[in-house]
């Protein structure tokens, strides 16, 4: 293969863009809500445990609920990526045995889907900021550049946890179990703050990163410098590891799955 | 080598001694035991463990294929036709040994490739349109004649699911020949429908092999190889045992 079936494959657009944004017609198709349920559970999920958190954590509820709600929303993101990213080739394994096409195709395909039903949350997390009077300032601004580094970040770890798990497929239930873990170990419902002389344990994660760079314009604040190093340097190191799969692995996956 | 001129590459396909194998995994030979056995034997048993064992599908294959080629594989239930088929198809690259393919391939293995059960008939036109890489005024300008050739009127407006089985193969078989390619890959001779039907589409079909440049047919029917193919090929457990050329029995 001449070019990087990755460049190849993103740039192939108009292919995972059509399936995604029919795997999402799919969905609504035969139920009422369809993607809305997510932004259901959410708004239901960011609720119940705002009121709860709020008072657990002794912080108003008018900033910890935004705060919950727009790290929620990203959360769930990151987490149907990864889960999905694992189950990639293998779930479009009839499609990779009878046409040949970038492996990528199929991976921007899922990212491009959850990023359709992130869209879905988005009126939450307005109506969270709007209710308790959050204004917009011009931090806000960067939330598309948060954006756009969250997704690429999405596809190269979906890149790298498809070829692994379509030949070892002890890693989605490891991956499964950790993202569990990494739920509670993330300031997704309490902010880094509440760590003081233990804030490591939020610095050195790079998953607060990748959602700082989101959530913090949604809120308003500036986006931490660390946050940029590490959402940045991630694509960085994160593309030649799976382009480096890719060099290896790519002609193998279509003989594991 | 260096080619110096205007003209047009070459539709081609060359395989040279091209091996095919398919890793069996099984727990047994990744299970953490075994690796600490490995660690107290080493050496020799150690590398047999660490190997999968390994089916051959196909090994020691050469052939070139030139423009005008018309290609019968033949052989038996496992012989290896299939799976050379999807390798020439790009989707099983050669485990050892080389494999050039020049020109645009476009193979017709499995009909119902691709086809959402969800999705109405003109939806899964255009996805598979899409698939194969056209643009959307492309696929819009084809449509028409596909949803013609099916004869399915208002029922592509419904979802597959909801067809017959004859109803979905009409609706696959139109698709799949709609495609435009130098090289068109075959399992099979397809027949589809009714006798009526069957007609149409024996002539859409042989329009399409006679726009291709070079066709690869896997059949077990000798009558339709010595018919429209001028080369066989004999395929026995993944090796060729014989390969020869053919005149065309004008029928």
């Amino acid at each position: 293969m001449p070019r990087s079936d990755i460049l190849n494959g993103i740039l192939s657009f108009r292919v995972w863009g059509t399936l995604g944004w029919h795997d999402i017609k799919q969905r609504y198709r035969r139920s009422v809500l369809g993607p809305l349920w997510f932004t259901l559970s959410t708004a239901i999920m960011a609720c119940v445990l705002g009121a709860l958190y709020s008072t657990i954590l002794n912080q108003p509820v008018s900033q910890y609920l935004p705060f919950l709600a727009a790290g929620l929303v990203v959360w769930q993101f990151i987490s149907a990526s990864v889960l999905e990213g694992c189950t990639v080739f293998i779930v479009s394994g009839a499609l990779i045995k009878q046409i040949n096409l970038p492996l990528t195709i199929h991976v921007c395909r899922v990212v491009w889907r959850n990023f359709i039903i992130l869209l879905h949350s988005i009126p939450i997390v307005v109506l969270s900021l709007l209710i308790f009077g959050v204004l917009p300032n011009h931090g806000f601004f960067l939330l598309p550049i948060g954006l756009f580094l969250l997704l690429i970040n999405a596809v190269w770890v979906s890149v790298a946890l498809g070829i692994l798990c379509s030949r070892y497929r002890d890693v989605l239930p490891i991956v499964s179990n950790l993202l569990q873990i990494a739920f509670f170990l993330t300031p997704v419902m309490w902010s880094p703050e509440i760590l003081k002389d233990r804030s490591w344990i939020a610095e050195f994660n790079p998953l607060y990163h990748l959602i700082q760079i989101v959530r913090a314009p949604i809120l308003s604040e500036i986006i931490p410098l660390k946050s940029w190093f590490w959402a940045i340097g991630m694509v960085v190191f994160g593309f030649i590891f799976s382009q480096y799969l890719m060099n290896r692995f790519r002609n193998r996956v279509a003989y594991w799955l | 080598m260096l080619h110096i001129g205007f003209k047009i590459m070459k539709t081609i396909i060359s395989a040279h001694n091209l091996v095919i194998e398919f890793p069996i995994f099984e727990n047994s030979h990744r299970s953490l035991k075994k690796a600490v056995i490995n660690i107290s034997t080493g050496g020799r048993i150690g590398n047999l463990v660490n190997r999968h064992p390994f089916v051959t599908a196909l090994e020691d294959i050469n052939f070139t294929l030139e423009e005008g080629s018309r290609v019968g594989i033949l052989g038996h239930n496992g012989s290896g036709k299939t799976t050379l088929l999807r390798v020439l198809s790009g989707i099983y690259a050669p485990v050892k040994g080389k494999l050039v393919v020049r020109g645009k391939v476009a193979s017709l293995l499995d009909l119902s490739m691709g086809l959402d059960p969800d999705a109405t008939g003109f939806e899964n036109i255009y996805l598979r349109g899409i698939l194969d890489g056209l643009r959307p005024s492309r696929i819009r300008s084809k449509i028409d004649e596909i949803a013609d050739f099916t004869d399915l009127g208002e029922y592509l407006n419904l979802p597959v699911r909801t067809y017959s089985s004859g109803m979905m193969l009409r609706l696959a078989f139109a698709i799949s020949t709609s495609v435009e390619a130098d090289i068109l890959i075959m399992d099979e001779w397809l027949s589809v429908g009714d006798q009526a039907f069957s007609a149409k589409a024996s002539q859409r079909l042989e329009e399409l092999v006679g726009r291709s440049s070079i066709l690869v047919i896997a059949s077990h029917d000798q009558h339709l190889i010595s018919r429209i193919c001028n080369r066989k090929i004999q395929l026995e457990h993944g090796r060729i045992t014989s390969d020869e050329y053919v005149r065309f029995d004008h029928a």
